[in-house]
C-alpha cells in the first residue's frame, strides 16, 4: 500500500461509490485496522465540502468479550442511540461509508454459537430503514488488510499478500483503469441492460440448476430487476457497493422450493465463516441448514426472527465479472457476491417491487445474509408467466438477446 | 507493549474502586484509538461485573486531522446531534462512565492552523458536564501509559526506558504497588475526606494565592463546601472520578476572581494542543487576559466558546504528599497533573460542592479546563467570613 493507493481508493469511495455532496454529514464504519482508509475518506470527503464525517469505529474483540462474559440475556440488546444515529443520518439526508476488510480471523473462535448468534452488532435493524426510504447515499468498499491477504493467499509471504490483493482489489474496483469514473459507467450501462431484459421478459420464477442445487424461487407480480446503481429519494446517484457487478430483485418470501448448493465460502458479519452450506426451502422458508463448518452461527442468524429464514434479495451475476474471472476466493461477500450468482436470507428490498402491495409482502427481517449459489456450471433459468422456459445464464453467459456480451 | 499485569489492575482499577460498575449497567467508555488493549480489558471485567450492554466511544486524531486541514471553515463547530443525545441517554438511563487517558500526541495538530484547531471542540461533548453534574452517571478516569507519552514525559531516555519508567511512575501514583490497591485508595480518600472537612469547619470566604507571578484571590459561594475524592451519584453509588485523586476541591463564586496567577505546569488540552508558560489576568471573575508561550491562541478561542468558558468553575488544593506531586514530574496529562498540585479550572463547575440555594450561581459551560497554579513556593491563604487570613498550605504543607 502507498499513499496514492490509499487516497484512490478513498475518492472512489467518495466520489464514485457514495457520491458524497457539499454539506453531507458523512458516516463511515470501519473496523479498528481500517484507521488509515478512514482517514484518508475523511479527507477526501472534507475536500468535496462534506459537513462532518463521523467515523464509527467497530471492534470484532470487543465483540468477542461481550459473547464471552456478557450476562446471557443482555445480548440481544442495543442501545436506542445506535438505531437513532442511523435514522438521524437518513433525517439530515447524509451520505455513509462502509469500508470491508478483514481484522482479526477467527475473532469469535471458540465462543457458543449460541451465544454469539445473538448479537446482532455491528448490525443495526435501522439501517434497513434509511436504505428503503433511500435517505441516504451510501457505499461499501474493499480495504486491503494484511489477515484479508494472508486468508486469500496463504502460500504467499505477507508483504507479496497484501501487495497482491492490493492488484486484486485495484483491478476489481477499476482503480486500474486510467478513469475508474468512466469504467464504471460503462459497466453500469452493461448491467442496466441486463436489468431492463429481464424486466421486459416477465418472469414469474427463477429456476437454478447445478451440483447439489435445483432451486425454484417465485417472484413477487411487480418484482423489479435493479442493478447497483441507486438514487436516493433526493436524486442522488450511488453506487452502493464498489465493486458490483449484480442484477437483483426481492422475490417472494413464500416461494422457494428445492434445494441449493453454497458454490464459494461465506463470511458473516462478525467473522464466522461458513463453508460447504446447503439449504433447502418449503414454502420459501429455509427448512434444513448443514454445512462443513459455521452452520449452527448461521441457523442462529436466521432464527432471529420470522423473516431471518426466508429470501428477501435474487442476485444474478455473469461470467464477465472481473470478480469472477480472478478466480480468488476472497472470503468476503462484497467481493464474492460479485463473483457469482446468489441469494439472501432475510430482509427484502421495498423498492426493488413496485405496487405498495408487493412491497408489503417483501422479507421483513432485521438480518441479511447474502451467500453464492452461482458459477459457470450452475444453469439459470426464468420461467415465464405463461409458463415458458427461458435460459438466462449457460455457462455464466447471459442467454436473453437484448444483453451484449461484455 | 505494556505488561498485560498493568492493563489488568489498570482495568480493575477502573471497573472496581474507580466507576464502581454495577450489575445491570450500561458503561460508556471512551478513549483514544490507540489505546485498544485496555479498552476490552475494561470491556470484558465490565461484563463480568455483569453489565448490561459497554458502548466504546473512539476518538481519532487522525480524523480531527483531516477535518482541520480540510473542512469548509464554516463547519468546524458541527457537532452531529446524536453525539449529544447518546451522552444525554447515558445518563438517562443511569450509566457507568470510564475515561481512559493518555495525553495525545502532541505532534498530531503539527502545522494546523491554531484558529481552526480552537473551533472544533471534539471530542469535548458539553453534554457530559451536564449529566456528570446531574450526578446520574458513577464514573471515573484513569491514565494508561503509551509510547508517545513516555517520550513526551522522559526525553532524555531512549524509548524502552522512558516507557519503562513511565509504567512505574503510573504503578506508584495508582498505588499499585501497594499489597491491597482497592484499601489503599479508601484510605487515602478518607484522609482526603478529612482535610475537606477541616477546610468546612474555617468557613473561608476566599482563597488567596500568592506565589511568583501569582497574586489571585477567589471568592467563594455561600455554601462551599471541599470535598476529597469521592463522589456519590442521585442513587447513592459512590465512585472515585479520578484515579489518581490527591486534591481537595470546592466550586468558587463565578464573579469574584481578582488579580493574576502564572501556571506552574503545562496544559494539555484535551484535543493534544499544548499551552506552556500560561499567565491570566482576572477582574470579577472573568479572565481579561490571557498570555502564554505556546498555545494561547487555541486556549483563548475555548475559553471565548460560551459566556462561562472564562470564569472558574474549580478551585482545588493539593498539598505535597500527593504522590504525583513527590515525583516532580510533568505529565503533560491533566489528570496526573492536576494531583501533582493545587488547581483552578474554567469552565463548568460541580455543583454537589454547593448547597440547593447557589447552585443556580455556579459558573455554566459546555467546558472544564484545569490548569495548575499550586506550588512549593505558592503561597495559599484562607479568608474568613470574618476577615481573618488562615494559613492554608505553605511550601506546600497543609497548615490546617
Amino acid at each position: 500500500m502507498n499513499e496514492a493507493d490509499l487516497s484512490r481508493l478513498a475518492d472512489l469511495a467518495v466520489v464514485v461509490g457514495a457520491n458524497v455532496q457539499p454539506g453531507q454529514i458523512v458516516g463511515v464504519t470501519a473496523e479498528l485496522g481500517h484507521e488509515e482508509i478512514a482517514r484518508a475518506i475523511a479527507a477526501s470527503a472534507y475536500e468535496r465540502g462534506a459537513k462532518f464525517v463521523d467515523v464509527w469505529y467497530i471492534d470484532p474483540l470487543l465483540k468477542r468479550a461481550r459473547i464471552e462474559f456478557a450476562p446471557s440475556d443482555t445480548l440481544e440488546y442495543v442501545p436506542p442511540w445506535y438505531g437513532k444515529r442511523i435514522l438521524s443520518l437518513g433525517d439530515q439526508r447524509g451520505a455513509n461509508i462502509v469500508t470491508r476488510g478483514l481484522t482479526v480471523p477467527n475473532a469469535l473462535e471458540g465462543l457458543d454459537p449460541q451465544r454469539a448468534g445473538r448479537d446482532q452488532l455491528p448490525r443495526v435493524k435501522e439501517t434497513s430503514v434509511i436504505v428503503n426510504e433511500r435517505t441516504v447515499n451510501w457505499t461499501i468498499v474493499a480495504y486491503p488488510t494484511v489477515p484479508w491477504a494472508r486468508l486469500c493467499y496463504p502460500g504467499l509471504e505477507v508483504d507479496a499478500a497484501l501487495a497482491r490483493l492490493w492488484e486484486e482489489v485495484k483491478h476489481v474496483s477499476r482503480l486500474d483503469e486510467p478513469d475508474p469514473l468512466e469504467a464504471w459507467e460503462q459497466r453500469i450501462d452493461q448491467l442496466e441492460r441486463a436489468a431492463s431484459a429481464l424486466n421486459d421478459a416477465d418472469l414469474d420464477a427463477v429456476h437454478f440448476e447445478g451440483e447439489g442445487t435445483d432451486l425454484t424461487i417465485g417472484l413477487l407480480p411487480t418484482s423489479i430487476w435493479r442493478m447497483a446503481r441507486w438514487e436516493t429519494a433526493d436524486g442522488v446517484r450511488h453506487l452502493p457497493n464498489v465493486p458490483t457487478e449484480e442484477v437483483f430483485t426481492s422475490p417472494d418470501p413464500e416461494r422457494a422450493e428445492g434445494r441449493v448448493r453454497s458454490t464459494k465460502p461465506l463470511v458473516l458479519s462478525d467473522g464466522t465463516m461458513v463453508t460447504g452450506l446447503e439449504v433447502r426451502f418449503e414454502g420459501g422458508r429455509a427448512v434444513e441448514i448443514t454445512a462443513d463448518e459455521g452452520a449452527e452461527v448461521l441457523r442462529g442468524r436466521t432464527e432471529i426472527d420470522d423473516g431471518g429464514a426466508r429470501l428477501g434479495e435474487v442476485a444474478l451475476v455473469d461470467g464477465e465479472s472481473r470478480i469472477g474471472q480472478l478466480g480468488t476466493v476472497f472470503y468476503e461477500t462484497l467481493l464474492d457476491e460479485n463473483a457469482a450468482s446468489h441469494i439472501a436470507l432475510g430482509a427484502g428490498f421495498t423498492f426493488s417491487v413496485e405496487s405498495a402491495e408487493d412491497r408489503a409482502r417483501t422479507n421483513q427481517s432485521a438480518t441479511h445474509i447474502d451467500f453464492m449459489i452461482g458459477d459457470n456450471d450452475v444453469d439459470v433459468t426464468g420461467l415465464r408467466r405463461d409458463g415458458e422456459r427461458v435460459p438466462l445464464l449457460r455457462g455464466g453467459v447471459w442467454q436473453i438477446a437484448a444483453v451484449p456480451a461484455a | 507493549m505494556t505488561p498485560p499485569a498493568l492493563t489488568e489492575q489498570l482495568a480493575e482499577l477502573a471497573v472496581g474502586i474507580g466507576a464502581n460498575v454495577q450489575p445491570g449497567q450500561i458503561v460508556s467508555i471512551s478513549a483514544e484509538i490507540d489505546l485498544q488493549e485496555v479498552v476490552r480489558e475494561v470491556a470484558a471485567r465490565a461484563y463480568r461485573r455483569g453489565a448490561k450492554f459497554v458502548d466504546v466511544t473512539y476518538y481519532d486524531p487522525g480524523v480531527k486531522r483531516a477535518r482541520i486541514q480540510h473542512a469548509s471553515p464554516d463547519t468546524l463547530e458541527f457537532v452531529p446531534p446524536w453525539y449529544g443525545r447518546r451522552v444525554f441517554e447515558l445518563g438517562e438511563s443511569h450509566s457507568a462512565r470510564v475515561v481512559i487517558t493518555a495525553p495525545p500526541d502532541p505532534q498530531a495538530f503539527d502545522g494546523l492552523d491554531p484558529d481552526r484547531l480552537g473551533r472544533d471542540q471534539l471530542p469535548a461533548l458539553s453534554e457530559w458536564m451536564e449529566v456528570l453534574s446531574d450526578r446520574t452517571v458513577n464514573w471515573t478516569i484513569i491514565p494508561y501509559p503509551t509510547v508517545p507519552w513516555a517520550r513526551l514525559v522522559h526525553p532524555e531516555l531512549d524509548e524502552d526506558d522512558a516507557f519503562d519508567r513511565l509504567c512505574r511512575d503510573i504503578v506508584h501514583v495508582c498505588r499499585l504497588d501497594e499489597p491491597d490497591p482497592t484499601s489503599a485508595w479508601r484510605q487515602r480518600s478518607a484522609e482526603l475526606a478529612d482535610v475537606g472537612n477541616r477546610l468546612n469547619a474555617l468557613d473561608l470566604d476566599a482563597i488567596h494565592f500568592e506565589g511568583p507571578g501569582t497574586d489571585l484571590r477567589i471568592g467563594l459561594l455561600p455554601s462551599s463546601s471541599w470535598i476529597g475524592a469521592v463522589s456519590w451519584t442521585v442513587d447513592g453509588l459512590e465512585h472515585l472520578p479520578n484515579v489518581p485523586t490527591e486534591e481537595v476541591f470546592t466550586t468558587p463564586d463565578p464573579e469574584r476572581a481578582d488579580g493574576r496567577v502564572r501556571s506552574t505546569k503545562p496544559l494539555v488540552l484535551v484535543d493534544g494542543s499544548l499551552v506552556r508558560g500560561l499567565e491570566v489576568r482576572f477582574e470579577g471573575g472573568r479572565a481579561v487576559e490571557i498570555d502564554a508561550e505556546q498555545g494561547a491562541e487555541v486556549l483563548r478561542a475555548r475559553v471565548a466558546r460560551d459566556g462561562g468558558a472564562s470564569r472558574l468553575g474549580e478551585v482545588a488544593l493539593v498539598d505535597r504528599e500527593s504522590r504525583i506531586g513527590q515525583l516532580g514530574t510533568v505529565f503533560y496529562e491533566t489528570l496526573l497533573d492536576e494531583n501533582a498540585t493545587s488547581h483552578v479550572a474554567f469552565g463548568s463547575a460541580y455543583e454537589e460542592a454547593v448547597s440547593e440555594e447557589d447552585v443556580p450561581r455556579v459558573n455554566k459551560s459546555g467546558t472544564h479546563i484545569d490548569f495548575m497554579v499550586g506550588g512549593d513556593d505558592v503561597d495559599v491563604t484562607g479568608i474568613t467570613r470574618g476577615g481573618e487570613r488562615v494559613p492554608l498550605l505553605r511550601d506546600g504543607a497543609w497548615q490546617v
